[in-house]
């Protein structure tokens, strides 16, 4: 069995897993810099391998290059998200016939990709499936126009969220009563149309601000969800990651935070588990994970997702929060074999637990 | 910072959310409800709580209302010793359900510990929680010990006389100075336990240290054994009157936790009366150097007291922050 890689090169992401690949005694995987996928330049996928698609993250160029731009985003610049994701398609999709060419198979279906780094249609395609999801609304074109919307169904609280971000890139969490608003969110408003995120969380109360920020993502695209209280645990609001691979959920961190977004780079720290799941009962805690499992049957041609799960405020209910196509970064955690995740995904491999679909669609 | 969770333990027992029956509810994804038995009803602290949008600005909502009844109608109400009242609809926009509280006084005989307002702040933030006056609460229940209040929307406090009382506590973003003086011109002969979260003027607090003399005096406090003046931008200037407050002699327990306290603040309260009588004093959350803290604990410890300087802040370039400021 042989690899092929696309990543950035020196990112811990293929560090690790080509670590993994090698404990496994498995020969040295090709290795495909992102540059050249999004670049244009030729790209060799190995023959009749089998392919991992890792995160184009946390690289300027590369991020210049998919969003099709003349220049590079200052750091943490919120720019071109959608144009960011015209470019992740066509790269997937060009990674994609590469592989067809020489009978190499993805390791995540370019259509599963798409559909994770799109909320909306994730929301859709989860809710479709009864996978348990906070309700949504239409992608609102304004403030004012998400405002009203609020009014009309009855909503006081919403997450905003860039259709194509990550990251808690662009997520305000919105509260509102009587003549009162709150943005909390990680995004600062540097002047009206010009969005960085940072790493820290913060409030802004007046509303012309956050009325600035919401009308700046909105040609993004926005997905908006109810928001509902999440459990806390320890002082902190919590979630679970859970990386499922070939199927089973197999890793969990537990998220907790200060702030309604929990992300680790945001302040949020890794909670104890154990302590959830006594607060949580394993009745609640075991349906969670069986959900997860349902989550991941909905991305059928992926080796592994990271789904984002949230206890409601009294632990009895969960709800999925987000799914990730390069959630498997979580350095150090490790399953009931000891293996970190991209052990547990090259394990899942060698033991022919997971079936790469073809070109076509079906399962090889 | 803000409050994420809600309470597990409430006056020594363990808090159970009330739910009137499992049928018909809606259960997204949940697993069965786990609750105590028959046998344990009186063991537990009972929470009843709907967190659910309404738009009645002059009571909570119908949903929580009913929730509320079904507790009391029901056997648990009439052996609970204590009762948390958790979201009552939309707390932002439904005043607290105090008049129903108040009504509800003789089918709650067994009452002893009441806390109202227990909400994280993805439910509601503190200083947008709509209270109202609470004063009739306690003229409802003249047998309480307990009564805790988290909120800070239309709260009010009024002068009350109330023999039985043993702990009261306000947590709000903000005090207004109107609670404090109401606070110390009641009569409340067998407080052991003050607790006033002073917050920031952000939200509504305007509380000066020199409003706080008349509580500092100790004059009407006769029984107060703990004294909590927490969560305060001005801990620095909290700590100074406290340095020279009559009432401190009295205490085994004072808490200037979750604040903004500083080198300023501690130093005063190195440099004040001996604290050295104290089994506790609380300065968890605070913005005190290493050094400073080294102090605090060769001075007191080997005295006997226990000195807690957990969670420590640093003090970033957007200045110092208290825990609850919402």
């Amino acid at each position: 069995m042989r690899l092929t890689v696309v990543g950035n090169p020196g990112n811990r992401r293929v560090t690790l897993f080509l670590a993994a690949v090698r404990a496994a005694g498995l020969p040295e995987p090709w290795t495909i810099p992102w540059h050249d996928v999004a670049s244009g330049a030729p790209i060799r996928v190995g023959p009749g391998s089998l392919v991992r698609i890792d995160s184009p993250g946390e690289d300027a160029e590369v991020d210049r290059l998919l969003r099709g731009a003349p220049t590079a985003a200052e750091p943490g610049e919120i720019v071109g998200l959608a144009a960011w994701y015209r470019g992740l398609a066509a790269a997937v999709r060009r990674v994609e016939s590469a592989a067809h060419a020489v009978g190499a198979r993805l390791l995540s279906r370019p259509d599963d990709i798409l559909t994770m780094f799109d909320k909306r249609a994730c929301h859709v395609r989860l809710a479709a499936a009864g996978v348990p999801v906070p309700p949504a609304l239409p992608p609102p074109p304004t403030y004012a126009d998400l405002r009203a919307t609020m009014r009309d169904v009855g909503w006081p609280s919403v997450f905003v969220k860039p259709a194509h971000g990550s990251s808690a890139s662009g997520v305000v969490a919105l509260a509102t009563a009587a003549g009162r608003v709150r943005a909390t969110t990680s995004v600062e408003l540097v002047r009206p149309g010009r969005l960085f995120n940072s790493l820290r969380v913060r409030e802004y109360r007046r509303e012309d601000d956050i009325a600035s920020i919401v009308d700046a993502l909105a040609p993004h695209g926005l997905h908006v969800e109810r928001w509902l209280p999440k459990a806390g645990l320890g002082g902190r609001v919590v979630d679970l990651r859970v990386v499922v691979i070939a199927g089973r959920p197999t890793h969990v961190v537990v998220r907790g935070s200060h702030a309604p977004m929990t992300n680790l780079h945001l302040g949020g720290e890794r909670g104890d588990l154990a302590a959830l799941r006594r607060a949580a009962g394993e009745a609640s805690y075991g349906a969670a994970l069986a959900t997860c499992a349902r989550v991941a049957a909905c991305f059928p041609g992926c080796l592994h997702v990271g789904v984002d799960l949230m206890f409601s405020a009294d632990w009895r209910r969960h709800r999925v929060a987000e799914v990730n196509t390069f959630g498997d970064l979580l350095p150090g955690l490790r399953d009931d074999n000891g293996r970190d995740t991209y052990g547990a995904e090259v394990d899942a491999l060698l033991a022919d637990r997971f079936q790469p679909t073809t070109l076509a669609g079906a399962p090889a | 910072m803000t409050i994420n969770e809600r309470l597990t333990t409430f006056a020594g027992l363990p808090v159970v959310d009330f739910e009137p029956g499992e049928g018909g509810e809606d259960r997204e994804g949940g697993g069965p409800a786990e609750g105590p038995g028959q046998g344990d009803r009186a063991a537990v602290a009972w929470r009843v709580a709907e967190n659910d949008f309404d738009e009645s600005e002059d009571q909570a909502s119908p949903k929580f209302l009913a929730k509320l009844e079904a507790f009391l109608a029901g056997p648990e109400a009439s052996t609970a010793t204590a009762l948390v009242i958790g979201a009552w609809g939309y707390a932002a926009m439904n005043p607290a359900p105090l008049n129903e509280i108040c009504a509800a006084a003789s089918r709650l005989p067994a009452l002893r510990h009441l806390f109202i307002g227990d909400m994280t702040y993805e439910e509601c933030e503190v200083s947008w929680i709509k209270l109202g006056d609470v004063t009739p609460v306690l003229a409802a229940f003249p047998s309480l010990h307990t009564l805790r209040v988290r909120g800070g929307e239309d709260l009010e406090f009024h002068p009350v006389v109330h023999a039985e009382l043993r702990e009261l506590a306000f947590e709000t973003g903000g005090l207004p100075t109107a609670i404090v003086e109401a606070v110390a011109e009641s009569d409340l002969p067998r407080l052991r336990h003050l607790e006033l979260w002073l917050g920031t003027d952000n939200y509504g607090g305007d509380v000066d240290a020199d409003d706080l003399a008349p509580i500092l005096s100790g004059a009407r406090l006769p029984a107060l054994t703990y004294l909590g003046l927490r969560d305060a931008e001005i801990a620095d200037e909290v700590a100074a009157a406290v340095a020279g407050a009559p009432v401190v002699a009295r205490l085994t327990t004072l808490d200037l936790s979750l604040g903004a306290l500083s080198d300023v603040g501690a130093t005063a309260l190195l440099t004040g009366q001996p604290l050295t009588h104290l089994r506790r004093l609380d300065l968890h959350h605070h913005f005190l150097s290493e050094a400073m803290m080294a102090r605090l604990r060769d001075e007191l410890t080997p005295a006997g007291v226990e000195v807690d300087l957990s969670d420590r802040q640093e003090e970033e370039e957007w200045g110092r922050f208290i825990s609850v400021a919402e």
